[in-house]
């Protein structure tokens, strides 16, 4: 049915009037819960409070490079789970007394979840951390609120303390370790030096020079080494070249030499003379003679060979160039000799030199290797132990909460919670709503009764005339009761209504 | 305790109350209905005789108490509303005078209510009269408006077949207005309507008076069998459905029971209206 604007609400009213009784009714009614439903609805209340961690301590300029401050940024993000973490958590429920009827496992649990549902943990910025807690209980929201607070601190100064403690100990073994490599090492080396005396720092110097040396000795003495020996080949040479007497100076030579003498006498002689000149036989038989002594001299000396026995020869001399090649031959061999004396034992010194850098050499490599981790190892022990100073003074700052880097900045502070409904709300929606459910209902009848309360909607539906509407005839009586009734009604819903606004006022005042 | 009984107690203080009120507290007043009680009216049954006995009507706050219009009230909405429907049913029947039957979707809806005050309204204007009948045998009205419940009506009119029409039409306290009660407080069964006797009545009501208008107070269309009847006894037909009680389908199997021929409408009955709102 087509319902225009005025005369849906010309039908509310006349709707509204008929059922005035109802629509005062639930007025009162929906006031009624409402107010109640305001009173008893639980009392929200939130404690806050904020705590800063401060990084920026005042220790740590006079700190700085010295101790190391621990960082803190981060935990802003998991304070959250520090907080509602059950170290903390279960020390509230002490605390706050949730413990004392001794509930159970399940029931603890059930308490967590509520506590941790009703918490809440924001970082605020970059430094600071706001917790809130909201409670039936205004003192006990104010209470929850402090112990999270305090719980927290403490727990974080604990958590920094023992993470610089547990630095420091760390770096503490570290160092230890590190002196005991050290010890070792030096030990080491010691026993290496004392081993090896010759390892020493430059002593594969003083090697390579010695070898040096020794090699260039052998090489100038192997030098003349040969020249000896070439000078005896050659003197062996000549030697041999000549003749150990010089043969002019025998019987035979002396003989021949004569032959040869009368051989060129007889030549010159035949040139001049015939063969049978005398001079020519003369001296023909004079060659024959001193050939035939020749031959006898040749046959005594044949046949004194095999004895050995030196013909003695009177016309024996002895060669003196001879002589003198024999003595510089032996004089050359005395000096290959010594020479090869001279090699022999610079090679052996060269063969010891060798072995002995042999030797050398391995120690001084595991030599150079110790003093190298020595030096590394002790390095990063000043290293250490100057770093465990800083720890030990970070952990000194930590003890002495000089370092503590967290403040409460806002003390908590209990105040009703700002989202929870305002019991002035539940009035003012019970007014609100006091009004528009009765005519929301109104209206629903009107729409969906299926009893007839609009004429149109009879023609309409029927499609027969309306003869006539024939409003209520109000008897003098009736109209005298009406007036009661309205008054009446007027009376309970400005009852409603001051009831409303005194308990919102003793709300406000906060008597109740 | 029913409207009969109702009815009976109140006729009984009105009448005590009659009794202690000294006459001149009455002042000018007119004498309340319930002054006539007891006198038998044998009412002329024409207009100038009827004004001749109507000495004591009711006053204009007495019938508003009784939910049934005056001329006085002109203010009131209602009245307007019937003077309109008088007005509709007169230009119906070409100011012939007609048999209205009046009957209610279902019980409750006020057709009695409707009836009377068409009645009245019919008999506001001087030049008709109007007469009531009780159709309704279940739950009739009729007679609280009767100076005595136990005035003869139809019950009595159709076992005494010697009965003359005159003797059961009885003056109500309103000018020009005459009601026929159903008689007595037994039951009478409906059988009476189908009756030729029944049908003779209406006529001799109709045909007697030109200008006197017929108000069937009918039963709840919910028994068909007697709408049905007393719709064909009728001219024309007025259905009554109140604001809040009826049901679309009542007002569906109502209209069914009758012909579209004669219906002159639907009466939208209380409609809640501010009195003060005019």
């Amino acid at each position: 049915m087509q319902m225009y604007p005025e005369q849906i609400v010309k039908a509310l009213i006349n709707e509204s009037f008929h059922s005035r009784r109802l629509v005062v009714g639930m007025f009162v009614l929906v006031n009624v819960v409402m107010l109640t439903a305001g009173w008893l609805w639980p009392k929200s209340f939130t404690g806050s409070t904020s705590i800063v961690v401060d990084e920026k301590s005042i220790m740590e300029p006079l700190m700085k490079g010295a101790a190391v401050a621990t960082e803190m940024a981060d935990r802003n993000r998991n304070a959250r789970e520090v907080i509602l973490g059950r170290r903390i958590m279960g020390q509230v429920l002490e605390r706050a007394g949730w413990l004392a009827d001794h509930p159970t496992t399940l029931e603890q649990e059930g308490l967590f979840e509520n506590i941790k549902a009703r918490t809440t943990v924001t970082p605020v910025g970059r430094d600071v951390i706001k917790i809130e807690y909201r409670d039936s209980d205004k003192e006990r929201a104010l209470f929850v609120t402090k112990t999270f607070a305090d719980l927290f601190i403490k727990e974080m100064i604990a958590q920094k303390e023992s993470e610089t403690r547990s630095a420091f100990d760390f770096i503490d073994k570290q160092a230890q370790e590190y002196q005991q490599k050290l010890a070792a090492t030096e030990e080491e080396i010691r026993q290496l030096r004392s081993s090896n005396l010759d390892a020493r720092p430059g002593s594969d110097i003083e090697l390579s020079a010695r070898l040096i040396a020794l090699n260039t000795r052998i090489e100038n003495t192997t030098t003349e080494l040969r020249e000896a020996q070439m000078k005896g080949a050659s003197l062996e040479r000549q030697v041999n070249g000549e003749a150990e007497v010089t043969v002019l100076a025998t019987r035979e030579g002396q003989f021949r030499a004569r032959i040869a003498e009368l051989q060129a006498k007889l030549d010159t002689l035949r040139l001049s003379f015939h063969d049978t000149h005398p001079d020519v036989v003369q001296v023909k038989n004079q060659i024959q003679d001193l050939m035939a002594e020749a031959s006898a001299q040749r046959e005594r000396r044949e046949k004194a060979k095999p004895s050995q026995r030196s013909e003695q020869d009177e016309t024996v001399v002895n060669n003196p160039v001879y002589q003198q090649l024999r003595r510089e031959l032996s004089q050359n061999q005395l000096t290959i000799d010594a020479l090869k004396a001279r090699i022999a034992e610079a090679k052996r010194l060269l063969q010891e030199e060798v072995n002995r850098g042999k030797g050398l050499h391995s120690g001084d490599a595991r030599l150079v290797e110790l003093t190298r981790d020595h030096q590394i190892n002790r390095e990063i022990y000043q290293d250490l132990l100057y770093r465990r100073e800083r720890a030990r003074v970070s952990m000194n700052m930590d003890s002495d909460r000089q370092g503590s880097n967290f403040k409460i900045l806002e003390p908590a502070r209990s105040r009703p919670s700002p989202n929870a409904p305002r019991f002035w709300q539940f009035v003012l929606g019970g007014v609100v709503l006091g009004v528009f459910v009765p005519f929301g209902l109104l209206f629903a009848r009107l729409r969906f009764d299926p009893h007839v309360r609009l004429a149109n909607a009879i023609s309409e539906r029927h499609k027969v005339p309306v003869a006539a509407i024939v409003p209520h005839l109000w008897s003098p009586g009736e109209l005298a009761g009406l007036r009661k009734e309205l008054v009446m009604l007027a009376l309970v819903v400005t009852v409603t209504l001051a009831l409303s606004a005194t308990l919102s006022v003793v709300r406000l005042l906060g008597v109740l | 305790m029913s409207k009969i009984e109702k009815a009976l107690k109140r006729a009984g203080e009105e009448r005590g109350n009659l009794q202690l009120v000294p006459a001149a507290a009455a002042g000018g007043r007119t004498a309340p209905w319930t002054a006539i009680v007891g006198q038998q009216i044998q009412v002329p049954e024409t207009i100038s005789r009827m004004a001749e006995n109507e000495r004591k009507l009711l006053s204009a706050d007495e019938l508003w108490e009784r939910g049934i219009i005056h001329p006085q009230h002109t203010g009131d909405p209602a009245v307007q509303v019937f003077r309109e429907l008088r007005t509709k049913i007169n230009q119906q029947s070409q100011e012939q005078n007609a048999v209205i039957l009046v009957a209610a979707v279902s019980e409750g809806n006020g057709g009695s209510f409707v009836a009377r005050n068409l009645a009245a309204a019919f008999a506001l204007d001087s030049a008709k009269t109007a007469l009531l009948v009780d159709c309704n045998l279940r739950n009739p009205s009729v007679h609280q408006l009767l100076p005595k419940a136990t005035l003869p009506g139809l019950a009595d009119y159709f076992e005494n077949p010697e009965m003359d029409v005159s003797r059961i039409i009885h003056p109500v306290g309103i000018a020009r207005f005459r009601a026929i009660s159903t008689g007595g407080l037994r039951e009478i069964p409906g059988e009476y309507f189908v009756s030729m006797k029944m049908r003779r009545l209406i006529e001799s009501l109709r045909e007697r008076y030109r200008e006197r208008f017929i108000v069937l107070d009918g039963p709840p269309m919910s028994d068909i069998a007697d709408t049905r009847i007393l719709s064909e006894l009728s001219d024309y037909v007025l259905v009554v459905a109140r604001h809040g009680r009826t049901t679309n389908a009542q007002i569906e199997s109502g209209l069914n029971a009758i012909s579209s021929r004669k219906l002159l409408g639907i009466v939208f009955n209380d409609e809640p209206r501010i009195p003060w709102i005019r």
